[in-house]
């Protein structure tokens, strides 16, 4: 069976996905990173292949995307580096064909997507807060003693929501401190922030935009259902939850690294399993001193192999190593 | 031989052929400082008001790394206005006093007003009071000055041919520059000079851009009729010069059929571009893909690349579309798929 890898690797998780040739979803996995891509990137890898041999599955190609996808193509020998907006879209567009607006928020991003005739029209992203993001979430619910897989649980039994300022992810922390000691149940409190958080959302990122159903809400803070609660009550629309929600963007990823290669006829750029689980990667920095840009240079190494080089403006370092830039192009 | 120090920052961008020029031909000897970088961001942030925005606080890098050369002037203009009725942001007004008052031990200062809102009497005398520092001859001084302006016209029209002000400075002094090559996107960019053309402060935009095969369309690439003439359809005239400016392109690139998008690229705490940036989009957007990008003290590039890269997905798909191939330009045609996952 022929199977492809999609891979989305985020600042708060890392997810991978196995489609099979005709798109359905053979198996899929969700990590926290825990700031260690790498190590995310090696354990997630070793428990999607498990088990996987020639008979069963063989991986033909792999996509990857999210803030590490760059990470994850040296890794693994990426087919395509996809950004997280068109991965995003490609997915929900072929789950919910005809969906006009894709809600994503994600563990720092969150961003809106315009959906017109299944192809991306408009996008925005939050600029400078990261309010209402998982990240937030999760820091309240560390808070409040509630695991953040019940939070949404909690919002859905609030009879009456709290008001709860949403401006800013300090300003929410503070307004709900207060409510707390006023005596006010924790539900209505927790309602009171998703009702705040998107407000916020709306306000930021969805600002000017026009929300026409369906309307499709994914990333990892789609399972929090007091937030859709929240969503269809401020905007009065349906809001659909996929059921794959946490990992559309590897599944995003994974269809276009299928398309890739029936387009191009080339042969994988996948390393194999030893590779990835074989290796001791590390990444080591330097401070450049070629010019006065000072550029902090990182290095990916596996064992004592360079694997490549970034964060160099002039691309001195990163060109120095062979790579296939063509295939790796990032548009 | 007096050495005067000008800070590679803000208004050079704008100006700068004028000042070296006008300062060369009194037979002074001109030093910039380095294109910003590390230290002078941090040199700057350091120094600078917490209030201000980005670019000011560059700037200050930049003076302060010019003080630590034997400089017997450093030159900070104090620009109110550069032509009738239109007028700077204020802090630029404030440029030489946030100097004063944040760096101890400059080098005497060179803070010529440069206020041509109603006349240009009083600049013309500012004129020879800077010019009397370094010859006694006020001919000459005026002479100079000309010269300037002539130089300064020649750069905006190699400009004009395609390049951004950084590059035209640098063919104006002499390097040679490429036009740029084949491309099949082409994005009209919008933004202050002074972050636009600083590649720490854009972080690398323009170049972003065109390593994406993308052709970069700039304000300075327009004539200024044009540009103003479609300033003038909003009901209230902006009274900004580099606003306006900013207004006219981008309302006439979102007429105009070869644009495929436009990104205005806005500081964090930019009084003027909260307001700019906000006509802009509600007037383009339905024209034109329209994109708004904050940029501030972070150096994380990672986000500014996934929007530039998710802009461009998306200019490429949208186009594809119109043009009715029914190719995906993520890769194939997405409806081979079955709907099955």
């Amino acid at each position: 069976m022929n199977l492809y890898l999609g891979v989305d690797i985020g600042s708060v998780s890392s997810n991978f996905i196995l489609l099979d040739q005709n798109g359905r979803l053979y198996r899929k996995l969700y990590l926290r990173t825990l700031g260690n891509p790498v190590k995310a990137l090696k354990d997630g890898y070793a428990s999607i292949s498990d088990g996987l041999d020639k008979q069963h599955g063989k991986i033909r190609a792999v996509g990857s995307t999210g803030s590490g996808r760059h990470l994850a193509a040296v890794l693994l020998g990426a087919d395509v580096v996809k950004n997280e907006i068109t991965a995003h879209a490609v997915a929900a567009s072929h789950l919910f064909p005809g969906a006009k607006t894709i809600i994503e928020i994600g563990g720092q991003d969150s961003k809106i997507i315009i959906l017109r005739n299944n192809i991306v029209h408009d996008f925005a992203m939050n600029t400078v807060c990261a309010a209402g993001t998982g990240s937030f979430l999760d820091q309240q619910s560390a808070r409040l003693n509630i695991p953040i897989q019940e939070f949404g649980d909690y919002a859905v039994k609030s009879g009456h929501p709290v008001r709860i300022a949403g401006r800013c992810g300090v300003f929410a922390e503070s307004d709900m401190i207060h409510k707390q000691q006023m005596g006010f149940p924790v539900e209505d409190i927790i309602m009171g922030l998703c009702e705040a958080l998107v407000r916020n959302y709306l306000n930021n990122v969805g600002k000017g935009k026009k929300i026409e159903e369906p309307v499709v809400f994914q990333g990892g803070v789609a399972a929090n259902r007091g937030l859709a609660k929240a969503f269809e009550k401020i905007l009065g629309l349906k809001i659909n939850v996929p059921a794959h929600y946490e990992v559309m963007g590897a599944i995003g990823a994974a269809i276009l690294a299928r398309e890739q290669m029936e387009l191009s006829h080339s042969p994988t750029r996948f390393r194999g399993d030893n590779f990835v689980l074989e290796g001791n990667f590390t990444s080591n920095s330097h401070e450049c001193s070629g010019c006065p840009n000072l550029c902090e240079v990182v290095c990916i190494k596996r064992d004592n192999e360079v694997l490549a080089y970034w964060g160099d403006r002039c691309k001195k370092w990163e060109s120095s190593i062979k790579q296939p830039r063509d295939r790796l192009k990032v548009v | 031989m007096s050495r005067v120090g000008i800070p590679r920052s803000l208004f050079y961008y704008y100006y700068y052929p004028l000042w070296k020029s006008f300062f060369a031909d009194l037979g002074a000897e001109i030093l910039t400082s380095a294109p910003s970088n590390r230290h002078t961001v941090e040199r700057g942030i350091e120094l600078a008001v917490d209030e201000t925005c980005f670019p000011i606080k560059v700037y200050l890098g930049h003076v302060a790394e010019l003080c630590r050369e034997e400089l017997d002037y450093i030159f900070v203009p104090r620009l109110v206005s550069v032509e009738a009725r239109s007028y700077i942001c204020p802090k630029f007004m404030g440029l030489p006093d946030m100097v004063r008052a944040l760096i101890k031990e400059t080098p005497p200062l060179i803070d010529i007003t440069v206020d041509l809102s109603c006349d240009e009497k009083c600049f013309q005398k500012d004129i020879i009071r800077v010019g009397r520092l370094f010859t006694r001859q006020a001919r000459k001084i005026q002479l100079a000055y000309q010269h300037g302006c002539e130089e300064l016209r020649l750069c905006r029209s190699l400009a004009s041919q395609g390049f951004t002000m950084e590059e035209a400075i640098k063919m104006w002094e002499g390097e040679p520059m490429e036009a740029e090559s084949e491309t099949d996107l082409n994005i009209g960019v919008l933004g202050h000079g002074y972050s636009l053309y600083d590649e720490r402060i854009s972080m690398n935009l323009v170049k972003r851009l065109r390593a994406m095969n993308c052709k970069v369309l700039l304000p300075e690439h327009l004539g200024s009729e044009v540009v103003e003439a479609e300033a003038a359809t909003v009901p209230k005239r902006v009274f900004w010069t580099l606003g306006r400016k900013m207004l006219g392109s981008a309302l006439h690139m979102s007429q105009r059929e070869d644009v495929d998008g436009i990104i205005y690229l806005a500081c964090f705490g930019c009084g003027p571009d909260s307001l700019i940036g906000e006509i802009i989009e509600r007037k383009v957007r339905d024209n034109k893909p329209f994109i708004l990008l904050t940029v501030d003290e972070h150096s994380g590039e990672a986000g500014i690349i996934t929007r530039l890269e998710a802009f461009c997905d998306m200019l490429r798909r949208r186009r594809n579309y119109r043009s009715e191939s029914k190719l995906s330009p993520y890769g194939a045609s997405l409806h081979s798929f079955e709907n099955t996952v």
